[in-house]
């Protein structure tokens, strides 16, 4: 008898990575807090105003670039439920897409913000997408790094080089060192040195940062975040009309049925240029953040395989217009 | 270039070996990844992969300046529910650009650590199982901080039943004509020099974590017997002192389980010279007889008339 070549495979050994259907762009027509509700619709509407024309400069752009013209373009909105609580969605949705339809422009997504610290799913119960993000985050090294001591942490605190060493006398009596700059580790001549708070905590109460949650929120339009190997949150199509409550509606809604994918190869924001700061700040997180290799060649392998070529950092593929 | 790394091992702060559940929640160090784990021949848990960025000198044999830059990949593994090991390495390659780039161009490679400047393989190979300089590249602080990880579970009793200390294997391989080189230091540090054919793959990494435990195993029961003091400690005594063995180390055994075939030769080779199993099935008799040859004392004391 000749030698018999045998397999054996355990599946709790193997890695399974779920893929997420994507889009070649994802775009963010606005994200509305409290103080933009109480400015009232008119607010929204110039909002709007100014978003329609990049949204068809977008369509026409990723035409050109997608070979056969068809790009898969996706529109969402984003709706703040974590920082403070206003108005319900039973009034509030609708108000939105009238103010878009006004503009001739369609929401196919809407999102709740609080969705991207936890929410709850029917299937796994609680998902907390912002711990997944922090457990990923790798931080930028300072030259002399050697490994030898765990990464210096202020913790709640991300930045992209090494702090200010403390001035403070060491005693009451010591003398006070002179103050020395902070220096940012991939500068270029000169230091940008930004320092970003990820959290903080009121007793058992943790509450995340602004750009925190904005960081998650572009890794799931990016479609590269993952739980236990699952899509940790697909969009939910409503039909028995609005809840009066933003705990009863999805964490994100599908508005238009035929909409392409909500997450995409790339995305675009389009935000007023106060949330400049913010988005600095998103993107020191996320030139931190370890996305899974494995979703990374995944992307990678079904963008070539359609002819579409994707930045190779993640930060790269994100881009805004601030109108 | 090559691909270096650095295995500690030792034994699970545990009075009794870990349940296959225990281990997945004593390895879920990150949220939302699966904890891996395989129960044929024996059950091997395995960490989800974890990234530390670095940017240091890297060690070179001729101690010139190397900087490199980029992260270490680890993870913390327990087999048999008894061994526990923080393991580390980098592929390191020369980067493209002169300079230190912004961060997200190296996240983009994970595990992947870019020589800025020149560098030569062999210097980097020698200096990294020779003598590193301190400030260089420490993977074994990585790993050593992998293994507290693990160690540190509130999971764990902290009650383990004999005292052994850590080894660490600090490992480098590179492609070219196989061939395989291990070599004992001192009581606990171990370096391997491998060269694989074709490109590197993270079985690599599988098959020194694999040797590290069995050299783990060999020189923890060289030393048990060793505390025992055969022949110069009554037969009772050293038969409880070799009990923990049994209990603890023996079934663990299984050099190569794991491996995948195209490196199996390497092992292959190890088994020959300086011959791995060979000396554990000579350790394993000698703990047997003894038991046995005390068991035979005790039976014969038993019996003798006017001693019941």
């Amino acid at each position: 008898m000749t030698s018999v070549h045998a397999t054996f495979g355990e599946v709790a050994a193997e890695r399974r990575i779920a893929s997420v259907p994507l889009s070649h762009v994802s775009v963010e027509l606005g994200h509305l807090y409290m103080e933009d509700f109480e400015a009232g619709p008119e607010r929204l509407r110039e909002q709007f105003r100014r978003v329609a024309p990049w949204l068809a400069t977008v369509r026409s752009l990723w035409g050109e670039r997608v070979p056969g013209g068809r790009a898969r373009v996706s529109t969402c909105f984003l709706v703040d439920d974590y920082f403070s609580r206003f108005s319900t969605p039973d009034e509030l949705v609708p108000m939105i897409v009238d103010a878009a339809a006004e503009h001739d422009l369609t929401i196919d997504y809407l999102a709740r913000e609080s969705a991207c610290a936890r929410f709850e799913d029917p299937r796994s119960g609680g998902v907390e997408l912002a711990r997944l993000v922090e457990d990923r985050l790798v931080d930028d090294p300072p030259q002399g790094t050697d490994g030898s001591r765990p990464p210096v942490k202020e913790t709640g605190w991300l930045c992209n080089g090494s702090r200010s060493p403390s001035t403070a006398p060491p005693q009451a009596m010591g003398k006070a060192r002179p103050w020395e700059p902070p220096v940012q580790n991939a500068k270029r001549g000169h230091s940008i040195f930004v320092d970003v708070e990820l959290w903080d905590e009121q007793g058992p109460r943790r509450t995340w940062s602004c750009p925190f949650l904005a960081a998650v929120w572009q890794l799931l339009r990016l479609g590269l975040l993952r739980s236990d190997g699952r899509v940790p949150l697909s969009p939910v199509t409503v039909r028995d009309g609005w809840p009066r409550d933003w705990d009863q509606l999805p964490a994100v809604v599908r508005l238009d049925p035929q909409a392409a994918p909500f997450s995409a190869y790339t995305t675009l924001s389009v935000l007023s240029p106060r949330f400049l700061p913010v988005e600095l700040a998103v993107r020191t997180i996320l030139s931190q953040v370890a996305v899974d290799d494995e979703v990374l060649r995944q992307v990678a392998g079904r963008s070539e395989s359609e002819g579409v070529r994707l930045e190779e950092e993640l930060v790269d593929r994100i881009s805004y217009v601030f109108v | 270039m090559l691909v270096m790394g650095e295995v500690h091992t030792g034994l699970l702060q545990n009075s009794g070996e870990i349940s296959e559940s225990t281990c997945r929640q004593v390895l879920a160090i990150t949220a939302g990844e699966t904890v891996r784990v395989s129960r044929r021949p024996i059950v091997h848990a395995l960490s989800p992969e974890r990234l530390t960025g670095v940017d240091c000198a890297l060690p070179a044999a001729s101690r010139s300046r190397v900087r490199g830059v980029g992260t270490v990949v680890s993870r913390c593994v327990v087999t048999g529910g008894r061994v526990a090991q923080g393991s580390s390495y980098v592929r390191v390659v020369r980067s493209e650009a002169d300079r230190r780039l912004p961060w997200s161009h190296y996240l983009a490679r994970p595990g992947v650590v870019e020589v800025l400047g020149k560098a030569k393989a062999a210097d980097l190979a020698e200096g990294f199982t020779g003598d590193p300089a301190p400030g260089c590249l420490d993977l074994g602080a990585v790993s050593g901080r992998f293994l507290d990880l693990v160690q540190g579970s509130p999971l764990l009793d902290r009650l383990a039943p004999f005292k052994m200390s850590r080894t660490s294997l600090r490992w480098v391989a590179e492609t070219g004509e196989p061939s395989i080189r291990f070599t004992l230091h001192s009581e606990q540090d171990r370096t391997l020099r491998l060269t694989h054919p074709g490109p590197f793959t993270p079985a690599v990494v599988d098959l020194c974590e694999d040797l590290a435990t069995h050299d783990w195993l060999l020189t923890s029961l060289l030393v048990i017997v060793e505390r025992a003091r055969i022949g110069s400690t009554p037969g009772a005594q050293a038969a409880a002192r070799l009990t923990p063995a049994i209990d603890h180390l023996l079934h663990l055994w299984m050099p190569a389980a794991r491996v995948e075939e195209w490196l199996t030769p390497f092992w292959d080779s190890l088994e020959r010279r300086p011959g791995f199993t060979r000396q554990w099935h000579s350790l394993v008799n000698r703990v047997r007889d003894q038991i046995a040859t005390n068991t035979l004392a005790l039976l014969s004391t038993s019996t003798e008339p006017g001693r019941r």
